[in-house]
């Protein structure tokens, strides 16, 4: 059996175990709304939110391999370019699902395109993604017609591509720049507040993204001959090693100064992340097995396809540790002493652990994710890279 | 009709024709250029447009107040007498004139929480929902121990870090100074719930206080009386708002505003009128008359968190 069979069989295996796990989970956000979750009023934001940035930053990362196809003509993923597509748009449906399930009123968010408040980096956001949506389905769109066609008319569609590929680097800067502007802006949550995360956000987002795609064209390797395959897994391996070890210095920083003088609020919360209930998260999930195994896997000499891709699927997966990470502990400190005492409600503390029924809607919409993926994939023609390229 | 009354139904009209072609223009202007982010610039403008005409919706002028007789001035007369007062006298006011300011004096504050009950009660507050929780505390280490109690309502802030931040522009800060939200547009992100330093915003999650009660009408009061409570209406921001399922204030950002259906009708808020320690106080601060200024202006009054720059509505004394 080929790698590419053995990969769809154990993906629809996954979804459909997913899908089936998640569904309960579901079928209560819809029948119950938002009681069965573990957050709160003084920790409003959980699971949901930390998935929705992992999703968008994975689709961030997938897109900028898009660029490097299209704007940056590199060989080694010359390739891939529609793929890359095809993973941004798969992630970027999940994290709207995600996020649109964490909404009291998902419905009313749909205004928000047209009306957005554009003094909230929220409203912004709205705006963005929709941008990010139609731009990803026009470079699609045309990725797939340049093959299609020859002469002149390619030609036409090349410098199409490089337009919108140019285009959406500034807004892949943007979007997730501005997801981290989201709770970079909140004043009241100093771990949030500060310059720091809107950069944090976008390295996180490459790398995730970057590492995710490394996993994805191993398994369903575009036409292309031994050497090219193995020159774009090394490509795609050092690029994501360059990004791991950025992202681990910006980690470093944080993590200093955070914890250096106990900086006011600060302090406390790098300890609860490394020393609290939840210390595995950051030692066993992100360290270890998104940082210390990846980064033995990349640097190893056998430059092995196979651990490239491994090394990707760990880094990619394991980063939804570190947008937990970033979220929740944020919201931990009460804004006022005595405030979760003063009036005793499950959701009214400042203890989170997400419930089942979220982690069964995360599930799902992993299988959803996964479903774009394969759909799309067997739908549209991103295979046939068999034709003249410029 | 008055000719007081007369007068302000007209400027009543003439907001309403005022309201419409500027809700026009705002529309018009966001559809076409809402969608642009290269047209950034021009769609930075919605925002403020938007925000202009909310402030404008004066909830106050569109059920004009009628004063009600209180009883004569008399010498040591109740404090919420005197409040009384200086509410009528406000509300004859234009809304951007008045400033309504609480004061609450830790001093007097007992921590019996009747407060926070009866604010419950008067807007039908759900479980996990709460508007004036008491915070409790004991200072310092024994035998050296004190105890402090503080109410919290919503501090309306005058610089409000949870308005700019709502993405559906379903909050913002009233002419009078109360910071409004407008359930029907709310989408529920709760991003307000994080940006307030206070923790003053509350979500609700749909709860109900029967949730896992027995339903068995023959040997107990039975479900539906028992919850007969759950579905009464609240009148929050002069709106029926009758709990079923999914419709607002479910999945809404909810918090303190100062009752204002009560101020509207020149009642004070719920939580002044049942504090047995007679410690909180409500007026104008615009009002140099009133007792609200005269509190304010004593040197032991504070605000929380005055070092953000939120600016406070809400007073304490110590
Ligand atoms: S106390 Fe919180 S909810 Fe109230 S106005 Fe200030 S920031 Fe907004
Ligand atoms: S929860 Fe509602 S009021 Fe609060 S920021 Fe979101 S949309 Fe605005």
């Amino acid at each position: 059996m080929t790698r590419e069979k053995m990969g769809n069989i154990l993906v629809w295996i996954l979804i459909i175990g997913f899908g089936a796990w998640g569904l309960p989970g579901m079928l209560d956000r819809f029948a119950n709304g938002h009681v069965d979750t573990a957050y709160g009023s003084y920790i409003p934001w959980g699971l949901w939110i930390s998935a929705y940035i992992w999703l968008i930053g994975l689709s961030a990362g997938a897109l900028m391999i898009s660029v490097m196809t299209y704007v940056f003509n590199i060989e080694a993923v010359k390739k891939v370019g529609k793929m890359a597509f095809l993973v941004a748009i798969a992630t970027l449906v999940g994290a709207m699902i995600s996020v649109g399930l964490d909404l009291g009123h998902p419905l009313r968010a749909f205004s928000l395109i047209l009306n957005p408040n554009l003094h909230s980096m929220m409203g912004w956001m709205a705006v963005l993604y929709s941008a990010y949506f139609v731009t990803l389905c026009v470079e699609l769109y045309f990725a797939i017609k340049k093959e299609q066609t020859r002469g002149e008319k390619q030609k036409s569609i090349k410098r199409i591509l490089v337009v919108l590929g140019i285009w959406s680097i500034p807004l892949a800067f943007a979007f997730h720049g501005g997801v981290g502007g989201v709770f970079a802006n909140v004043i009241a949550k100093p771990y949030w507040h500060g310059p720091m995360l809107p950069v944090v956000f976008l390295a996180g987002a490459f790398l995730s993204g970057g590492a995710l795609f490394a996993t994805v064209a191993y398994i369903w390797r575009p036409n292309q001959s031994k050497e090219e395959f193995l020159k774009m897994m090394i490509f795609l391996g050092k690029t994501t090693l360059a990004l791991l070890i950025l992202d681990e210095i910006l980690e470093l920083a944080e993590v200093y100064v955070g914890t250096f003088y106990s900086a006011y609020g600060e302090g406390h919360i790098w300890q609860e992340i490394l020393f609290g209930q939840y210390w595995y998260t950051f030692w066993i999930v992100h360290l270890l097995i998104g940082v210390l195994i990846p980064l033995f896997l990349l640097t190893a000499k056998s430059k092995s396809p196979g651990a490239i891709a491994l090394a990707g699927l760990l880094i990619a997966g394991s980063f939804l540790a570190v947008r937990l990470n970033i979220v929740t502990p944020g919201m931990l400190d009460p804004e006022l002493n005595g405030i979760a005492s003063a009036w005793v409600h499950s959701k009214l503390t400042f203890i989170y652990f997400p419930s089942v029924m979220e982690w069964q809607v995360l599930l799902f919409i992993v299988a959803v994710v996964m479903a774009v993926f394969m759909i799309g994939k067997k739908v549209l023609p991103i295979y046939q890279t068999a034709g003249e390229e410029l | 009709m008055s000719k007081e009354e007369l007068s302000r139904v007209s400027e009543n009209l003439t907001l309403e024709t005022d309201e419409s072609r500027r809700e026009f223009l705002d529309k018009f202007t966001k559809g076409v250029f809402g969608g642009l982010v290269v047209g950034g610039v021009v769609s930075v403008l919605a925002p403020v447009q938007a925000k202009a005409q909310k402030e404008g919706s004066n909830l106050n002028e569109s059920t004009p107040f009628k004063p009600f007789v209180l009883p004569p001035e008399q010498p040591g007369e109740d404090a919420i007498l005197r409040m009384m007062r200086d509410i009528q006298r406000a509300l004859k006011k234009p809304i951007e004139q008045r400033h309504w300011n609480m004061v609450i004096d830790l001093r007097k504050c007992v921590g019996c929480d009747a407060c926070s009950v009866s604010c419950a009660a008067e807007n039908k507050l759900p479980p996990g929902v709460i508007y004036r929780p008491v915070i409790q505390q004991e200072i310092g280490s024994y035998p050296n121990v004190g105890h402090i109690t503080l109410p919290r309502p919503c501090m309306q802030c005058d610089e409000p870090p949870c308005v700019p931040v709502c993405p559906a522009e379903a909050t913002w800060k009233r002419p009078d100074g109360i910071v409004a939200v407008d359930y029907d547009q709310c989408i529920g992100c709760r991003y307000c719930l994080n940006a307030c330093p206070y923790n003053a915003r509350t979500f609700d999650f749909g709860m109900e206080y029967i949730d896992d009660t027995a339903d068995a009408p023959q040997v107990f009061l039975g479900k539906e009386k028992a919850g007969k409570y759950e579905t009464e209406a609240s009148y929050e921001y002069a709106k029926e708002w009758k709990r079923k399922e999914d419709a607002s204030p479910i999945g809404n950002a909810r918090k303190c505003h100062f009752c204002v259906p009560r101020i509207e009708k020149g009642m004070l808020p719920e939580c002044v009128v049942t504090c047995i320690g007679r410690a909180t106080y409500f007026g104008d601060g615009n009002d140099p008359d009133s007792l609200v200024s005269e509190l304010i202006a004593l040197p032991n009054a504070f605000r929380l968190k005055e070092e953000i720059g939120t600016r406070p509505s809400v007073y304490y004394i110590k």
